[in-house]
């Protein structure tokens, strides 16, 4: 376990390789190293730093309001930081051009907090969406048909294909939103609360999913929340957000034994 | 997918429809100003465009066959006019046809009449010069009724006021004043009348003579009176102004009978001399004024000869001789 | 001392929303420039289009015909009256063909689709912004603004002017339909009539004008709709922003296109 009071963070540097549990070393894909992020006077990321290694499921936690979402849309290029160094898989995102941003966006899976489909298109309409740009790498496919079952039925929604999403209940397009970010088989889910807004079963049928289908594709998760039980279940790996810094780091059981009241605040019951 | 299939062909029925009718309406106001048909071009110099503008229709005889080209000024009396007309009129239109300016109806647009000349002539060639007139235009005419109408309800009003008095004639000296006043009055209206109804007359020659010619002929007014509603107006006007005139003769001959009236002895005139009581008392104080002017011209006789007021007198002659001088 | 601070406050919520009108001016024109920069670089979402003009143009066909009807109907049924102390009651078609073909057409046309289309657009990209829609399309490798905007502003801008063409001929027909059932003018006559007044001083600069309503409608509702707040409340300011700015701009266009066809063509 790691407290991360002050700012300097050249420790981050050095753990750029971690040893895992067999011994091997893990090679980081996401590091995240002294963003700075405002707007206006509001100061969300004050020098936030992270590091996200391949295959681990990692859970980055803060209070609403604390830039977790800011951070994980500076991760896709969605915003851009005031300050700070952003590599995803071995590409520093700031310098890269639209297509090969967009290159290295179809190696990440983002599930979006409201799920986010398309309101105007089907099911089938919404999966086949993030292909359009990407036929290359599945191939050059002609009918997609088979991949946009194949991913609905790793949700095991394959019967609503031809539903509008208005049709669907809340926790149903969770799951089709989930079968988007996979149909483009990504390296890296950034999963942007994925139980918010769900009630407690759904919520842990969703997180079973994630889990699923980690252990199916292998990715490397990096899931943003404030639900204790979700990252209690889900994570190998813990970082609280708070102050726009990574406050402490380490698993769930170091955290939740841990008697910073700072940090005790996340695990109070 | 079939959905979208069908939402394509309604679209595509949509647009093509769509910019049909667009190029339906820009062809049909093309035709109207012979943009797609073979056409030729001719010319007519006018004194006065009177507000004949790029586009208006050229008729031939009543039927539209071309538009105006161009409008343009040459000096200062001289509006040379390019119009191009139908092809197919080649055969139709002659060399010695007349152009005039017209409007197409009362309040319409302008437009540009050509009418067959008289006798026979060779047909018309590209870039031929029409004849052109320089009929009286609408708003003349129009302008000239004016003024005739404005005079006629002067003179009805002079009339009116003039009768009244005279029919309210009663008699005192007063009344014998106003009479004198009246008789010059009465005379001027005479005069007045006798102009009007000579210049009605000519108006309504004139008229006369415009609405033969347009039994027969293409002109402006043609054009009005074939114009069910501004022809009708037009006849109204005429209608009015005859009887007009006829009020005023008969008005002119009341009169007459009136003037008549006093050198004979009738009416107002006559009545204050037949008051005798009053010719009496006139008569007297005529004398007692006749006698009070001789007096007093003998006291001032008196007066210049008396030593005292005689140097007074001589003064006066000198500064008139001077001033005679 | 009350008052001093009172007008000293009320004077900079003025300057606030001054600065704030300019602002909204800077930030549409770049909108703008920013669609002319994407509309000419490749990809091109020519099916989104497709879809978009359908649901604009032949959605609100309907709507607009019979807007375009009630004027017709209405402008004439207004005007004979005066026409008829005039004795002018022949020119009725003149009159109406050109007033509807000139200006009431396109504006109203314009006016009805400012009320369905750029409110539809702001709502509808608003709700997209706030749910995140937008930023997943992002991710997921399409430019959002050239799916979305480009598409729907190129839309707008090619299928108000056909929305103008039906609105003015169903005006055109409603009006005719009056002279022929007061006026006992045949239909023909009151066709002929309309295209002997009208010419392309008349047809030309109301076409090109269209257009460019296309072309505002589009663009304020996209611009409201892409620049919406967050939360359901900045849906609803952004649809409804749309349209009276969409409206006011329109009424702008339009005075400035009478003015240039007015050099162009000397009405």
């Amino acid at each position: 376990m790691n407290y991360n009071m002050e700012k300097d963070t050249t420790n981050i540097q050095a753990k750029g390789f971690k040893k895992s549990k067999n011994g091997t070393e893990r090679k980081a894909v996401i590091r995240i190293k002294n963003v700075i992020k405002s707007f206006g006077d509001n100061h969300v990321l004050n020098g936030f730093n992270m590091v996200l290694y391949e295959g681990e499921n990692l859970v980055v936690m803060g209070k609403s309001g604390s830039g977790k979402s800011v951070m994980i849309k500076c991760l896709v290029g969605l915003m851009a930081p005031d300050s700070g160094y952003i590599e995803v898989m071995g590409k520093e995102i700031s310098t890269l051009n639209r297509q090969t941003l967009d290159e290295l966006r179809s190696e990440i899976g983002f599930l979006f907090q409201g799920s986010a489909l398309y309101d105007s298109m089907t099911v089938r309409e919404n999966l086949e969406f993030p292909m359009r740009r990407h036929k290359e790498k599945l191939g050059f496919v002609q009918d997609t048909t088979p991949l946009v079952m194949e991913a609905l039925e790793n949700v095991g929604l394959a019967h609503t294909i031809d539903l509008m999403p208005e049709e669907l209940s809340g926790g149903m397009k969770r799951r089709v939103a989930l079968a988007r970010t996979l149909i483009l088989k990504p390296k890296i889910i950034l999963y942007d609360e994925p139980t918010s807004g769900l009630d407690p079963i759904t919520a842990k049928e969703i997180i079973e999913l994630m889990r699923s289908i980690q252990r199916k594709y292998g990715t490397s998760s990096l899931i943003i929340t404030h639900d204790v039980d979700c990252a209690r279940v889900i994570s190998e790996r813990m970082i609280l957000l708070v102050d726009g810094i990574n406050y402490a780091e380490g698993t769930y059981a170091e955290l939740s034994a841990s008697r910073d009241p700072k940090v005790e605040a996340f695990f109070k019951k | 997918m079939a959905k979208t299939k069908l939402e394509h062909l309604r679209l595509g029925i949509f647009v093509i429809l769509g910019i049909i009718l667009l190029l339906f309406a820009a062809y049909l106001i093309g035709n109207r100003q012979n943009m797609f048909s073979k056409t030729f071009e001719i010319s007519a110099v006018f004194k006065n465009a009177t507000g004949l503008q790029n586009g208006n229709n050229v008729r031939f005889s009543g039927i539209n066959v071309g538009t105006v080209n161009s409008v343009e000024m040459i000096n200062d009396t001289t509006i040379r006019v390019r119009m191009i007309i139908q092809d197919e009129m080649r055969n139709h239109i002659k060399k010695n046809a007349i152009a005039s300016i017209g409007t197409n109806g009362l309040v319409g647009s302008m437009l540009i009449n050509i009418v067959p000349g008289s006798g026979k002539g060779s047909l018309i060639t590209p870039g031929d010069e029409l004849q052109s007139s320089n009929k009286i235009g609408t708003q003349d005419m129009m302008s000239t009724l004016n003024v005739t109408n404005e005079n006629a309800a002067l003179l009805t009003a002079d009339l009116l006021k003039v009768t009244q008095a005279l029919n309210q004639g009663k008699g005192t000296l007063g009344r014998l004043l106003n009479d004198t006043v009246m008789s010059n009055d009465l005379q001027k209206t005479i005069l007045n009348l006798k102009n009007a109804s000579n210049s009605a007359n000519v108006t309504m020659i004139e008229m006369n003579k415009m609405v033969e010619q347009l039994d027969f002929e293409e002109s402006a007014a043609g054009v009005l009176l074939s114009d069910t509603i501004s022809g009708g107006k037009i006849k109204n006007v005429i209608e009015h102004l005859e009887t007009t005139s006829i009020e005023i003769e008969k008005m002119a001959q009341n009169l007459n009978s009136i003037i008549g009236g006093i050198n004979e002895g009738n009416g107002a005139i006559n009545y204050l001399t037949k008051d005798s009581i009053f010719v009496n008392q006139l008569e007297r104080s005529i004398e007692n004024i006749e006698q009070g002017t001789e007096r007093f011209n003998e006291n001032m006789e008196a007066l210049k000869h008396n030593f005292l007021t005689r140097g007074y007198f001589r003064k006066l002659e000198k500064k008139e001789k001077k001033n005679s001088n | 001392m009350a008052d001093s601070t009172k007008t000293v406050f009320a004077k900079s919520k003025l300057v606030g929303r001054i600065k704030q009108f300019f602002i909204q001016i800077g930030e549409l024109s770049y909108f703008a420039g920013r669609f002319f920069k994407e509309i000419f670089t490749a990809p091109f979402e020519f099916k989104e289009l497709l879809r978009q003009c359908y649901q604009m143009g032949n959605r609100s066909l309907v709507l607009v015909c019979m807007t375009g009807f009630i004027i017709g109907l209405v402008l004439t049924l207004q005007s004979r009256p005066t026409m008829i102390q005039f004795g002018a009651v022949s020119m009725m078609p003149n009159m109406v063909g050109i007033s509807i073909v000139r200006e009431i057409g396109p504006v109203i046309t314009a006016l009805i689709c400012a009320g369905r289309i750029a409110s539809g657009i702001g709502a509808e990209l608003g709700s997209m912004k706030v749910t995140e829609q937008i930023d997943a399309m992002e991710v997921s490798g399409t430019n959002p603004f050239k799916y979305l905007v480009v598409t729907r502003i190129l839309a707008t801008t090619l299928m108000i002017p056909i929305l103008v063409v039906f609105g003015d001929l169903i005006a055109l027909f409603g009006s005719a339909l009056v002279e022929n059932l007061k006026g006992q003018v045949s239909f023909q006559l009151y066709f002929n009539t309309v295209f002997d007044a009208l010419s392309f001083g008349d047809l030309v600069p109301a076409t090109i004008k269209s257009f460019f309503f296309g072309f505002v409608i589009g663009l304020v509702g996209c611009f409201k709709g892409f620049n919406s707040k967050k939360g359901t409340a900045g849906v609803g300011i952004a649809a409804n922003t749309a349209v009276v700015m969409a409206s006011l701009l329109l009424f702008v266009v339009d005075f400035i296109a009478v003015f240039i066809s007015d050099i162009f063509y000397e009405l």
